[in-house]
């Protein structure tokens, strides 16, 4: 899984800037993406590209049980959200829906992948590259039931 | 062995246990809103699949809903329509809704106790992240999305990954309870152990503290572990608990016999393990202000605005998040928190819009008038707190007073329907999240309990409510 880093240097993330629960009225997914992170970043819908990911800072999708908000990433084409730590309904959404995948990364991995970055995620390995700056990374492995669900495209395709 | 009350809840429904693994739980009561379902619904009909117990699934709608005179026609064509997808889908699966002109509508967390649906012990989910207030009753209640509520719906079961019991113990009993509410006391636990303090945890209150409380104070507590980065939380039941429960209209009808089976089960044992704990005395607790966007930013109202870098003791990243957060609000640091002027509040959400609130605020409103800067508005939790507060008269102190007096739903909590803030407005609200653009695009919200909002809203800024003189 290659792409780019959209960068966001702060934690606390909440599903309110995600994606303003004004839209949470709006059905198709598209629409609900061109809103994404409008909260605090307007440009977002304009710079993001398919196959992007986020990196951010410690307890990314706090706030509401919304799925609005991991779908109107996932249809930007934020392919996953790295993150320092999840807020658990954000987290179990992500994969539920098979929307993206939400990486726990290290301090080190955070100060080191800048905004632009190209990686290259493998979650068979638990690695992450870092093209750009030639640097490997860890990922927190996914628990069992998690790497399942991810495994099986989603909560109704997940057999225990 | 020995076991927390929320092992003994958990390990009560596990259908499934892998070892080391995930459980699939069952779930006794599932709550719908119109905001969280629709997708799922959808997903039913792709896939022709029925609700499997609509005798345990309820339903209302408050997100979208206007809370101006409901004799009029919903003007937003959007949540107009989000409103009738609820109707139809409830029609189609057999699901019992409290629509808009239901006596019982309200606010799903505030409606789900006062029916008599919210009972110790059982397991609740509902597609809102809120459902932990109705923890307060000792039953394991917690948020989930839209694809969970679909598994709901088709197996009244989910998988999940055991959360771990977390102990927050309040010592000591309130010397002022009209002005040190339940509302300063859970805004002071999010201040001390963060906004993710309680991640991947179920909290359960105990202590003096708290079973001094109320349950609809109770509620306020259990209502806001979410915003402590908890699932869930829990507070053990009681007389308290078993009296504001019995001859409501889903209590069932064998409720003594239930209660004898709680009280023999629904605590922590003496030498259960938590996984964490945290312990503050409530002498140390005041009336509580938020200044900044996230619950954890919070001080007491005797405080001022604080410095990024004091406030972030050395942690780089949170001195950026209260620096972004100081330019949003429009604040400075070192400016007392009581200088801070308002021109909104707003009393309402399941947070604190129960008929204690509303009587509370009252106390602090009557035979005075809203500052001419201020415009303020009430909206009870549900119709029924409503009609009990028209009842005993507080719908005229806060009419005569020039709040607005409005009809039940979330509202300006989360700013889904017509009741939002203006750019750069700045807002007294009892509801639970101060996230930028939560109550409108550039709006400012500073979270206080119903007698700090209502004092606020008099004075046009900040007050100690200790400070008042209520004759």
């Amino acid at each position: 899984m290659k792409g780019n880093v959209i960068k966001y240097e702060r934690d606390n993330i909440d599903t309110d800037v995600i994606l303003p629960g004004t839209y949470l009225k709006l059905h198709d997914y598209d629409e609900l993406a061109s809103h994404a992170m409008e909260g605090i970043d307007p440009e977002f819908h304009a710079k993001v590209k398919d196959g992007d990911f986020i990196v951010s800072g410690k307890n990314f999708g706090c706030g509401s049980s919304r799925e609005h908000a991991p779908i109107a990433l996932s249809h930007s084409g934020i392919k996953a959200v790295l993150a320092l730590s999840f807020a658990r309904i954000f987290y179990r959404n992500s994969v539920d829906g098979a929307f993206l995948l939400p990486i726990e990364i290290d301090e080190e991995a955070y100060k080191n992948i800048a905004n632009g970055d190209e990686l290259n995620i493998s979650v068979e390995t638990n690695e992450i590259k870092n093209v750009t700056k030639n640097q490997t990374y860890q990922m927190k492995p996914f628990s069992e039931i998690i790497g399942k669900i991810i495994a099986a495209g989603g909560l109704f395709k997940f057999k225990p | 062995m020995s076991k927390t009350l929320f092992e003994k809840i958990w390990d009560s429904h596990i259908v499934v246990e892998k070892e080391n693994g995930p459980s699939l739980l069952y779930i006794d009561r599932h709550l719908v809103h119109e905001v969280t379902s629709p997708q799922a619904f959808e997903g039913l009909r792709m896939n022709k699949r029925k609700v499997r117990r609509p005798d345990l699934t309820i339903a209302t709608m408050d997100h979208n809903v206007p809370t101006n005179d409901r004799s009029l026609p919903i003007i937003d064509q959007t949540s107009s329509i989000q409103i009738k997808t609820l109707e139809k889908n409830c029609q189609d699966f057999g699901i019992n809704l409290f629509d808009i002109d239901s006596p019982y509508q309200g606010i799903v967390h505030v409606i789900g106790p006062q029916l008599g649906i919210t009972l110790p012990g059982t397991t609740i989910v509902c597609g809102d992240s809120h459902t932990s207030t109705q923890g307060a009753f000792g039953a394991l209640a917690f948020g989930i999305g839209t694809s969970e509520v679909e598994h709901v719906f088709v197996t009244q079961a989910l998988w999940l990954e055991k959360l771990k019991p977390f102990e927050i113990r309040v010592e000591g009993k309130r010397k002022n309870p009209f002005a040190v509410t339940a509302k300063d006391i859970i805004l002071s636990i999010i201040k001390k152990i963060g906004t993710a303090g309680g991640t991947g945890t179920v909290i359960e209150y105990t202590g003096e503290g708290i079973t001094d409380l109320s349950m609809e104070q109770r509620m306020t507590i259990c209502n806001m572990s979410v915003e402590a980065g908890a699932r869930a939380g829990l507070i053990a039941p009681d007389e308290k608990t078993f009296d504001y429960l019995r001859g409501r209209k889903y209590t069932p009808e064998n409720f003594d016999e239930l209660v004898s089976v709680w009280k023999k089960d629904l605590y922590t044992d003496p030498n259960a393990k938590f996984e964490k704990s945290f312990t503050l005395k409530i002498d140390d607790i005041v009336p509580q202000v938020s200044w900044g966007t996230n619950p954890g930013m919070t001080s007491d109202v005797t405080d001022t605005v604080p410095d990024p870098k004091e406030f972030a003791k050395g942690d780089l990243a949170q001195q950026k998040s209260a620096e972004k957060a100081l330019q949003y609000m429009d604040l400075k640091a070192g400016i007392p928190i009581t200088e801070i002027q308002i021109d909104r509040v707003f009393i309402g959400s399941c947070t604190n819009a129960r008929l204690e609130d509303l009587i509370d605020a009252s106390r602090v409103v009557k035979g005075k008038k809203v500052s001419e800067k201020v415009s303020a508005m009430v909206v009870p939790g549900s119709q029924m707190v409503k009609k009990q507060a028209e009842k005993i008269g507080l719908d005229k102190i806060f009419k005569d007073a020039n709040f607005e007096w409005r009809e039940s739903g979330c509202s300006m909590c989360l700013g889904m329907n017509p009741d939002i803030l203006s750019p750069g407005e700045r807002c007294a609200s009892t509801s639970n999240r101060n996230f930028e653009g939560r109550q409108g695009v550039g709006g400012r919200t500073h979270l206080v309990s119903p007698v700090m909002a209502a004092a606020a809203a008099i004075a046009g800024r900040f007050v100690d409510v200790r400070e008042m003189d209520l004759n």
